[in-house]
C-alpha cells in the first residue's frame, strides 16, 4: 500500500474517569494514578464492578455546558460537549468557523442511558416522547455538535470499540481527498446499564481492578468519557496560522473476519490493521517508539494482540502499555481517548505505565511499567479492536518530525 | 491525490415490503394500507445455513442475503471494502434486552442478544461470511445511513484504496420501536413505518457489467438554499438530468422539503419510492436502489413518478435526500453510455 500524505492535528479535547481535560488527564498520567474505582453514578443492581466512571453527574455537566436544566440532554453527549470544546478551543476555531468543518463522532450506546431509565414511559405513555429522539446514535453527535453551531457535515460511524478511530480515519480520508479542510472526529460514550448487563452476560468484566497483559487477568472494567481531534489539511492550517499538536501520519482498519465477540487466536485483523498503518505512514516497525495497546484485559483480547504485536515487531516490539487499568475501557470513545493520551505522551515525552501489570502471561508481551519521563518519542501506534473484529490502528506522529 | 476512475453499480438488491429480491415491483407493485408494514422475506435456505437461520436476527439474515446476492451477480467473492449503514441497527435483539433488563431485572440477560445488538453485526457477519479482511465500516446517521455509509465507500474509490465496495443500508422494525419512529417523527402521518434491506455493489474495474455509474455524491447539514444549489450544480456539471428522485412520500410537510427543486431545476420530473416501500432510515438505500434498477431498464415507470407518465434516464437521474428538511444528500447515477 502506498503512503499516505499526512494530516495535521492542531487541537484536541478530552474527558475521562481520570480527569476533565488534557491537564487533569496529563498529571494522573504522570502520576499513574487510576480513574477505576466503585461505581458512583450509574444505578445498577451490578455494584460489584468497578468503573472507570467520568466524576461529574449529568447536572454537573449541563451546568459546565451552560444548559437549561430541563433541557433534554444524555451523558454521552454531555460528555462529547465537553471534549469537544475543549478541542476546538485549542485549535481556535468558532462559530464562524464551522459551517466550513466537518464532524465526524463514534458511539454506539448513543441515548441508551435514558432509553433504558424511561423505557416504561416510551411505551406506555407520551411523557418522554423527547428522549425517544435523543435515543439513536446520529441524534447524539448532532446533539453535541449543536451546543457549538453548524458543522457542514454531521455523521456517526459505529463500530463498537473502534468507533473513535475509525471516525478519525474517515476525518482524515476526507482531508486527503480534497473534501474538507478540517474535521473534528473522535468518540464518545457514557457506562449504561445495557451494556455493563451485555459485557457481564459475556463474562468478560474483572470484579477486580483489570490488569492487562497480566497473566492473572480476568476481563476489562468500563470506562467511559469523550475524546475529539481537530483534523486539518497543511494548506488550511496555514492559512489560519494554527498550530500542529502533533501529526496523523497513518492509519488502517481491518476486519478479523473471524467472530462477533472474539478475537482470532493470531491476531491476524490487529496485525493487517498496524500493518496497514505503518505502511500509511510510509514507516518501519523499528520507527515506532510506544504502542499504545487495545489492551482489554479480557484473556482473549491479550493473547491475540500479543500474537499479531510479536509478529509484526519482532525481536524490535518498542514499549508497549494499555492505558485501560487507569481509564477502564471507554468502548465507543476509547480510539480517541488513547489517541489524546499518545498526543500527551509525544508532546511530554513519557511512555505511559501499564497499571495494575505484575505477572507475565506465557507468551505474551511485558508491558512498561516505569514511567520514562524525558525519553523522546517520534512515533507511537494506537491500536483500537472492536466486536465483529473491527480492527484499527492509528500513527500518531510528533510536531516537528519531518515525514 | 484523488482518482477519478468511474465508479460502477454492479448490482443492487432488496427485501423489503415489496417482493423481495426482485424487480417485479416495477410492474405490479404491492400496495398496503396499514400504517406498519413488515418486510417479505424471501426463503433464505439458499443463502444461510440452517443453524445461522434459527441464530440470526432478521436484519442479518436479510443483511447477508441481499449481500451475497449482489456478490454472486457482480461475480466479486472478497469486496475491498464493506460499509454498512443502520438507523436503529438490530432493534429486534436491542428490544428483547432492553425489555428483560427493565421489567424482570439485571440477571440472567442472554449474551447473543447483546451480541446482535450492536449496530456492525452485518459488516461483520459479512466480512466473517465472505472471507474479507479488508475495510470495514458501520454508520448511524438517522435517514441519511446509507448516504453516510455509500459517501465512505465513495471516498475509499477516489483514494485509490479500493476497487470493490459492497454498501448496504439495513433497518428492520418491531411493532415497539415502529411506535417510537411514530413518537419521534422519524414516520409521518400518510406513512407507512416499514423495514429494508438493501446491498449495492461497486465497482472501478472499467470492463465489468453494471447497472449504471454513481457520477457524484455530497452530504450536507443544515446547508444554506445557496449551498444547497451549488452542490446539485457541481455534481450535475450544469447538465439537466433526465430526472429528480425525491423522498416524497405524500406527507406535506416531510414533501415541502423537495420543493426548491421545482425552482432550481424547472421542467424536471419529480420522482417517489416512499409511497410504496415506506419509511424507515434505510429508505434512501431503497430510492438508490430503485433509480440503479431503472437505468439499467433504460425507463423510469409510471408508478414512481409523481405525475403518472413513464420517464426516460438517458441523461442520468439525480437523488436528492433531505432528511428533517436539514440534512441532505445529493448523488447521481448515470447510463453506462454516459449522457448520449
Amino acid at each position: 500500500m502506498a503512503q499516505g500524505k499526512s494530516v495535521l492535528i492542531t487541537g484536541c479535547g478530552i474527558i475521562s474517569a481520570i480527569g476533565n481535560g488534557k491537564q487533569e488527564v496529563l498529571d494522573a498520567l504522570l502520576s499513574n494514578r487510576t480513574g477505576i474505582g466503585p461505581l458512583k453514578y450509574l444505578k445498577t443492581q451490578h455494584t460489584e464492578f468497578p468503573v472507570g466512571e467520568v466524576k461529574m453527574s449529568d447536572s454537573e455537566m449541563e451546568q459546565a455546558m451552560g444548559i437549561k436544566p430541563g433541557t433534554p440532554t444524555t451523558r454521552t453527549a454531555l460528555m462529547g460537549m465537553i471534549a469537544l470544546h475543549e478541542a476546538l478551543a485549542e485549535a481556535g476555531l468558532d462559530r464562524s468557523d464551522l459551517p466550513r468543518v466537518a464532524f465526524v463522532n463514534g458511539t454506539t450506546v448513543g441515548g441508551m442511558d435514558k432509553s433504558e431509565q424511561y423505557y416504561t414511559d416510551f411505551i406506555e405513555n407520551d411523557t418522554r416522547n423527547e428522549y425517544i429522539k435523543t435515543h439513536d446514535c446520529g441524534s447524539c453527535s448532532e446533539m453535541t455538535a449543536g451546543r457549538f453551531g453548524r458543522f457542514r457535515y454531521i455523521t456517526t460511524i459505529s463500530t463498537a470499540c473502534s468507533s473513535a478511530a475509525n471516525a478519525i480515519e474517515l476525518g482524515a480520508d476526507m482531508i486527503r481527498a480534497g473534501e474538507a479542510d478540517i474535521v473534528v472526529a473522535g468518540g464518545s460514550e457514557c457506562i449504561t446499564k445495557f451494556h455493563l448487563n451485555g459485557f457481564n452476560s459475556l463474562m468478560i468484566l474483572d470484579h477486580g481492578q483489570c490488569r492487562p497483559f497480566d497473566a492473572e487477568r480476568a476481563g476489562l472494567n468500563l470506562g467511559e468519557g469523550a475524546a475529539y481531534l481537530v483534523l486539518e489539511s497543511a494548506e488550511s492550517a496555514a492559512r489560519r496560522g494554527a498550530k500542529a499538536v502533533a501529526l496523523l501520519s497513518g492509519y488502517g482498519n481491518a476486519c478479523d473476519a473471524f467472530h462477533q465477540t472474539a478475537s482470532s487466536p493470531d491476531g491476524e485483523g490487529a496485525f493487517q490493521a498496524m500493518s496497514k498503518a505503518l505502511a500509511d505512514a510510509g514507516l518501519k516497525p523499528s520507527d515506532i517508539d510506544y504502542i499504545n495497546a487495545h489492551g482489554t484485559g479480557t484473556p482473549n483480547n491479550d493473547v491475540s494482540e500479543s500474537q499479531a504485536m510479536k509478529r509484526l515487531f519482532g525481536e524490535q516490539l518498542p514499549p508497549v502499555s494499555s492505558t485501560k487499568s487507569l481509564t477502564g475501557h471507554t468502548t465507543s470513545a476509547s480510539g480517541s481517548v488513547e489517541a489524546v493520551i499518545c498526543i500527551l505522551a509525544l508532546q511530554n515525552g513519557f511512555v505511559p505505565v501499564n497499571y495494575a501489570w505484575a505477572n507475565p502471561m506465557e507468551d505474551g508481551i511485558i508491558p512498561n511499567m516505569e514511567l520514562k519521563p524525558s525519553r523522546k518519542l517520534r512515533h507511537i501506534l494506537c491500536n483500537s479492536f472492536g466486536f465483529g473484529g473491527n480492527d484499527s490502528s492509528l500513527v500518531l506522529t510528533l510536531a516537528d518530525q519531518a515525514v | 491525490m484523488t482518482q477519478d476512475k468511474s465508479i460502477k453499480v454492479l448490482s443492487a438488491k432488496q427485501i423489503s415490503i415489496q417482493k423481495p429480491l426482485s424487480e417485479e415491483w416495477m410492474d405490479s407493485p404491492e400496495t398496503y394500507q396499514e400504517s406498519y408494514v413488515k418486510a417479505v422475506d424471501p426463503d433464505f435456505k439458499q443463502f444461510i445455513s440452517a443453524g445461522d437461520a434459527r441464530r440470526l436476527g432478521k436484519l442479518l439474515k436479510r443483511a447477508l442475503a441481499t449481500s451475497l446476492s449482489v456478490l454472486q451477480e457482480g461475480g466479486i467473492t472478497n469486496p475491498d471494502a464493506i460499509v454498512t449503514g443502520t438507523g436503529f441497527g438490530s432493534v429486534e435483539n436491542t428490544e428483547l434486552f432492553l425489555d428483560a433488563m427493565v421489567r424482570e431485572g439485571e440477571q440472567m440477560l442472554k449474551p447473543t442478544q447483546f451480541m446482535q445488538s450492536t449496530h456492525n453485526t452485518a459488516s461483520s457477519l459479512i466480512g466473517i461470511n465472505t472471507h474479507s479482511h479488508g475495510y470495514n465500516s458501520t454508520y448511524t446517521q438517522k435517514g441519511l445511513s446509507f448516504d453516510s455509509a455509500l459517501y465512505d465507500a465513495w471516498l475509499q474509490f477516489r483514494l485509490g484504496k479500493i476497487n470493490s465496495a459492497l454498501v448496504g443500508g439495513h433497518d428492520e422494525m418491531t411493532p415497539v420501536f415502529a411506535g417510537f419512529m411514530r413518537k419521534a417523527g422519524h414516520v409521518k402521518d400518510g406513512e407507512i413505518c416499514s423495514e429494508a434491506a438493501v446491498s449495492v455493489l461497486l465497482s472501478s474495474q472499467p470492463d465489468a457489467p453494471a447497472l449504471c455509474t454513481l457520477e457524484g455524491l455530497k452530504l450536507l447539514n443544515e446547508p444554506e438554499p445557496a449551498e444547497l444549489a451549488d452542490a446539485i450544480r457541481s455534481i450535475t456539471g450544469g447538465n439537466v438530468p433526465s430526472a429528480i428522485m425525491t423522498g416524497m412520500s405524500g406527507n406535506s410537510e416531510n414533501d415541502s422539503w423537495y420543493g426548491f427543486l421545482r425552482d432550481l431545476l424547472p421542467g424536471v420530473p419529480l420522482l417517489r419510492y416512499k409511497h410504496l416501500f415506506g419509511v424507515n432510515f434505510s429508505s434512501s438505500a431503497i430510492g438508490f436502489y430503485a433509480v440503479a434498477c431503472c437505468i439499467k431498464k433504460g425507463i423510469i415507470p409510471a408508478c414512481l413518478a409523481l405525475d403518472g407518465a413513464p420517464v426516460k434516464t438517458d441523461q442520468g437521474i439525480l437523488i436528492v435526500n433531505a432528511v428533517e428538511g436539514r440534512h441532505y444528500s445529493i448523488s447521481l447515477l448515470k447510463p453506462i453510455c454516459g449522457g448520449l
